[in-house]
């Protein structure tokens, strides 16, 4: 991959061969042996998915609802997936398709209830800065993760993958089943916007210097 | 925001790497972030988990070979009982009807004329049957085993096909954002200008009144098709398509505005030779290295004696395997288009070689009765 040049070349990871399928042939075996277990009635090789899988899950969700609805949900994530294992029909695509069921979970849950403070809506700047300057250490921290929730969706989702559940990008790429590309390129340009809203005056270097 | 800035500006940088893999210098800004988020990371141990119910599958074991006699007994009953129920006027048991389950988000969209009213209102859009959004309504369908479809306002799609291998749709007009799980290939969006072929992926598609159309893909990547007229688009990337021309070539949505007019223009300006040869030299100036997209395009489509110069100027961006031959290229060999293909690093071409052989039919949009 070129390291040198413009923005463009950064970009362009989705260029060298095979950065598609970067993802180690050795766990692709592994989810589908764990899920042909699993459908023989192994709750351990269950667990092991869920091992393997649930910070995505938590993730995916994380970006899409409130915080205190997470961890049930990630629960009826996997229930919902242990229901309906027998349907998968490509045994190497389980992230992508428990990815699948965990956004869908987050639209069921708006379906049922009107939030409060609907996700999606762009904070203001000013209100951002209130936000992260004026509260104790977790207002603050809830700030910043609202912050991340104003971005747009592909990148909200792919920052918290990587801000919050640890994950490294090819991480990111080999559970949600998204190309390297697609990830090195929310991660930067996510990354740029954050970095946008959280110092809008260009006298601010970091976001730390706003904490108290 | 001056860090920013110059990131845009300078390209990569060392907290590049660090945000993608931790390797290299640390950001402390962005070792800041992930101390503060990080409080709110997955932490839960696993659940227990109820007991699953096996799959069931036929083993010849010999005490349910001695059942073969009853079963068949038992099913020969049941189909006299189920001919006389037919035969003599009774109305056949209601059976689920395939098709996408249809909720209303917004406003209220109709299947045909039936209305589908509030936000928890449902309904199933069998095949044949159009569902239809006004300018102030949107509407979300869903199939389990396909994937989720969001319909935009000002939109009419019609349900062609729900066969056990392949989902079929129209979209006549306005928008939709396609989330396809199914396996690659069996879900085909017809417009009245190209097919749309899902390969995996994630992607919006529009129809303007006109019948001109855009895709956008997100995820994965998809096949756009029109009398053998091909382009794939992968994400992050885009492709016009016009009526009586077919899919443009693709491009990424990140590329100079000068580039992308002039292969609008190349694509589908009625020009001379001479304007196209204009065209397509700002293209070839323009090209970056992921714009390799474009130019694996071009190659078939760009007049023979021009042929070289795409050639060329792809070649340094991503060079060709060993066993492609610049004069294999120059006369359109398909395999070795497909192996250089491969090179790019975009996704396999035999998941759409594959798709063409399975649904030699289906490259052609179906059009309305």
């Amino acid at each position: 991959m070129a390291r040198s040049g413009d923005t463009g070349d950064l970009l362009a990871a989705g260029l060298r061969p095979g950065a598609v399928r970067e993802r180690s042939a050795s766990e692709i075996s592994e989810d589908a042996t764990w899920v042909a277990a699993a459908r023989d009635g192994d709750r351990a090789a269950f667990g092991r998915l869920y091992e393997r899988y649930a910070r995505m899950v938590h993730g995916v969700l994380l970006a899409r609802v409130p915080v205190g609805e997470v961890d049930d949900l990630v629960q009826d994530v996997f229930m919902r997936a242990l229901g309906r294992l027998s349907m998968l029909r490509e045994t190497a695509r389980f992230g992508a398709w428990l990815a699948a069921i965990a956004r869908n979970m987050a639209n069921d849950y708006h379906r049922r209830c009107v939030p409060e403070d609907p996700l999606g809506d762009d904070l203001s700047e000013h209100e951002i800065k209130s936000r992260t300057s004026g509260g104790d250490h977790e207002g603050a921290t809830a700030a910043l993760l609202d912050t991340i929730m104003s971005l747009p969706d592909a990148y909200r989702e792919t920052l918290i993958l990587r801000l919050v559940e640890g994950m490294t990008g090819p991480e990111i790429a080999a559970r949600t089943g998204m190309t390297h590309g697609s990830v090195r390129v929310n991660l930067h340009r996510g990354m740029e916007q954050l970095r946008t809203k959280l110092n809008p005056d260009p006298s601010h270097n970091g976001p730390d210097e706003e904490r108290p | 925001m001056d860090r920013g800035n110059k990131r845009a500006e300078n390209g990569p940088t060392k907290s590049d790497d660090y945000l993608w893999d931790r390797s290299g210098e640390p950001d402390p800004e962005i070792q800041k972030l992930e101390e503060l988020l990080g409080k709110f990371r997955h932490d839960w141990p696993v659940p227990v988990f109820p007991e699953i119910v096996r799959e069931r599958r036929w083993r010849f074991f010999p005490w349910r070979m001695r059942l073969v006699p009853a079963v068949a007994a038992a099913a020969t009953v049941a189909a006299i009982l189920v001919v006389t129920f037919v035969v003599y006027g009774g109305k056949p048991a209601p059976t689920t009807v395939a098709g996408w389950d249809v909720s209303s988000v917004e406003g209220t969209p109709r299947i045909g004329r039936k209305p589908i009213l509030g936000k928890e209102g449902t309904s199933r859009l069998g095949v044949g049957q159009m569902l239809e959004t006004d300018s102030h309504s949107r509407a979300s369908l869903q199939a389990d085993e396909i994937g989720q479809i969001k319909v935009d306002p000002s939109t009419r799609l019609r349900l062609l096909d729900m066969g056990s291998g392949l989902k079929r749709i129209a979209l006549d007009r306005g928008t939709i954002h396609t989330y396809i799980w199914g396996p690659p290939g069996q879900f085909v969006v017809d417009t009245p200008s190209a097919v749309t072929v899902d390969l995996g992926c994630a992607y919006s598609l529009h129809v303007e009144d006109s019948g001109a159309g855009m895709v956008r893909t997100s995820l994965g990547w998809v096949g756009f098709k029109l009398n053998g007229h091909e382009s794939f688009i992968p994400a992050g990337a885009a492709c016009a398509t016009r009526p009586k021309v077919g899919p443009g070539t693709p491009y990424f949505e990140d590329a100079s505005a000068e580039f992308r007019a002039a292969l609008t223009r190349f694509d589908f300006e009625d020009s001379t030779s001479e304007q196209r040869a204009g065209d397509l030299a700002i293209v070839l100036a323009e090209a970056r290295k992921r714009d390799a997209l474009t130019l694996w395009h071009l190659l078939a489509r760009v007049d023979e004696g021009k042929r070289v110069l795409v050639y060329d100027r792809l070649r340094p961006f991503a060079p060709p395997p060993a066993s492609v031959t610049k004069e294999g290229i120059l006369r359109l060999d398909r395999t070795m288009l497909d192996l250089w293909w491969n090179e790019l690093g975009f996704d396999d071409i035999s998941v759409w070689r594959h798709w063409e052989r399975s649904w030699s039919g289906a490259g052609k949009p179906v059009r309305e009765k």
